[in-house]
């Protein structure tokens, strides 16, 4: 199996189909996606891993998500848990880490989330560029994972966490836990996860925008297709997009240069990197 | 092109000895963003100003009147976008600051993000010298007096919290066709520390786009996420549908699909304008040429001449 797809998983995003059934007939579809640039998480300007993170149920519309909790190993959980345990759907900041407290779930060291690469690309930008709020590259110096999935019920999820960019400011919160950007899930259309440039994703609310193309009548592919090419006309953003509707057809489809990402499907393991290239893999019963 | 200014004051259930503040409130800040918009001013400076007042009114919640939360504590979320580039500005949770939605709007302007949260607002807010208002200054005793209320074991403060919504909102067109909206709110009575709701959330408290049109909505917030309300009708209007037609579609949609009640004000790029609740009630308020347009419950629309001399 191709390493990205442990990546991902260690990051925690596999807690979001923990509830999915697993396959017996094959309907489950589960897609990964992510950037490989930089380590699991990036540091603010003050030298802080803050997370945001997002979980949508299908058929319920019930979601849950944390924005800038700190230092906590699996923000998806904890959004699952905003979900499950709230009357709330999204919680931030110490508001967040106080509930991931009160559930059990522990803070961990800034240096158990990031890699050694990142700490060394954070202190040389910051003494760089002292007193600059952001870094011009930052878009690129990310790293989002998410997952779609659909079961055999034909129940559709999605999930997406993220460290967000590198050097941001202090609070900043991009399109990752914010319902119908970083995520979307309906039952009646699809599920949606994204990747990508935060703030163009936010200004066309890419994920719900993907799946009204859906609504429309057009194909998983072909919605992802003129939202990403919609989203660099109107905005000049790149990102990435992994797609299922309710009967099993999925897409992943970017505008970056590459968007590490893997789907399951009939016991058979499809993955890639760049565009256009898709290998196979089949898995073992 | 019509220049017009829409703003609600929040969608629920207003108690009568309130509701003729909500409805002088509203039509006052009516007024003011109307002045801008003839004095010149783009539709951004238009709902900013309308916000604004609204924040300064202890009537609502947002602000100065904003709702409790668990703790006792003010935090306020809030939202501005601009249609003609699709940028947009947030903050969430934020404390002691009197005008969330001039700070999201300089979280807009100042930096290349689009939202802001909780202390690292705070910092933002301190780095632009945006003055630090105490806890206190932001607290009426009506809210304290139903936070109080609803720190009882059985109290619903989402039920109560339909006594009053008061999320505050304000769509806008200028004579340019650039279209705006900007929502506050103190969020929902009693919520927990750090919770954030559908306001400062893009497509849900809020989405303006010059080429389908604006929506500010209020009312239940998580309901609002749910269907991400804003961008929903206006995919409706993009489909074809007239403002006031797209705006019942989507309030239809979120009460039968997660039995949500909420309102909204949805303008589109030729300055029509509609204001339309699922609520019993919603204070909202227009101006468009010399008429002030305003009302309380469904069905209800007066007129007054916005010129009296």
């Amino acid at each position: 199996k191709p390493n990205f797809l442990f990546e991902t998983s260690d990051f925690g995003v596999t807690s979001c189909c923990d509830s999915l059934l697993y396959p017996t007939d094959g309907a489950i579809v589960l897609l990964f996606d992510g950037f490989l640039e930089g380590g699991l998480s990036a540091l603010n300007t003050d030298g802080e891993v803050e997370l945001d993170a997002i979980i949508m149920d299908g058929r319920t519309l019930a979601s849950g998500a944390v924005s800038c909790v700190k230092n906590i190993a699996n923000p998806v959980s904890l959004a699952r848990a905003v979900m499950e345990k709230t009357a709330h759907i999204m919680l931030t900041g110490r508001g967040a880490n106080m509930f991931a407290e009160s559930i059990g779930i522990v803070t961990v060291p800034t240096e158990t989330l990031v890699t050694e690469y990142e700490m060394k690309e954070w202190e040389k930008h910051k003494n760089y560029v002292t007193g600059v709020m952001e870094d011009f590259n930052s878009q690129w110096a990310h790293d989002t994972v998410g997952a779609v999935a659909v079961d055999c019920a034909g129940n559709v999820a999605c999930a997406t966490s993220t460290g967000g960019i590198r050097n941001k400011m202090v609070g900043r919160v991009g399109d990752s836990p914010i319902i119908g950007s970083g995520g979307y899930a309906d039952n009646f259309t699809g599920a949606v996860s994204c990747t990508g440039h935060g703030e163009s994703i936010l200004k066309v609310t890419l994920a719900r925008l993907i799946l009204s193309h859906i609504e429309q009548g057009k194909s998983v592919a072909d919605a992802s297709q003129l939202s990403l090419q919609y989203m660099g006309d109107r905005v000049q953003g790149a990102g990435g997009a992994i797609v299922v509707s309710p009967s099993g057809k999925w897409a992943a489809t970017f505008t970056t240069e590459r968007m590490a990402w893997a789907a399951v499907e009939n016991d058979v393991l499809w993955y890639g990197l760049d565009p256009n290239k898709r290998l196979k893999e089949q898995l073992s019963k | 092109m019509l220049p017009v200014v829409v703003v609600h004051g929040g969608a629920g259930h207003i108690p009568k000895e309130r509701s003729e503040k909500s409805t002088s409130g509203v039509c006052s800040a009516a007024r003011a963003g109307y002045t801008i918009l003839q004095g010149g001013g783009s539709s951004m400076d238009a709902v900013v100003e309308a916000v604004s007042e609204l924040e300064n009114n202890p009537s609502f919640n947002a602000g100065c009147g904003s709702v409790l939360n668990v703790k006792g504590e003010v935090e306020m979320d809030a939202i501005v976008m601009d249609g003609k580039t699709l940028g947009s500005g947030a903050v969430s949770a934020v404390r002691n600051i009197a005008n969330p939605v001039q700070l999201a709007r300089l979280v807009m302007d100042k930096t290349s993000h689009a939202c802001l949260t909780a202390e690292g607002a705070s910092l933002f807010a301190q780095a632009m010298g945006v003055p630090q208002v105490s806890q206190e200054s932001l607290i009426t005793d009506y809210s304290r007096m139903r936070w109080k209320k609803n720190l009882a074991p059985d109290a619903n403060p989402v039920a109560c919290q339909m006594g009053k919504m008061g999320t505050v909102g304000a769509v806008a067109v200028d004579s340019e066709g650039n279209i705006a909206c900007a929502t506050s709110t103190g969020g929902m009575l009693n919520k927990m520390e750090g919770r954030v709701g559908d306001t400062p959330c893009i497509g849900c408290g809020g989405y303006a786009d010059n080429k389908l049109g604006a929506v500010s909505t209020t009312g239940h917030g998580e309901a609002i996420m749910k269907v991400t309300l804003a961008r929903l009708i206006l995919f409706h209007m993009e489909q074809g549908q007239s403002v006031e037609a797209a705006s019942d579609l989507g309030l239809a949609y979120m009460k039968s699909r997660v039995g949500g009640l909420g309102g909204v004000v949805t303008v589109d790029p030729q300055g029509h304008w509609a204001a339309r609740f699922s609520s019993l009630q919603m204070a909202w308020a227009a101006v468009q040429k010399d008429t002030l347009h305003y009302g309380l419950y469904a069905g209800e629309h007066f007129t007054q001449d916005n010129n009296p001399h």
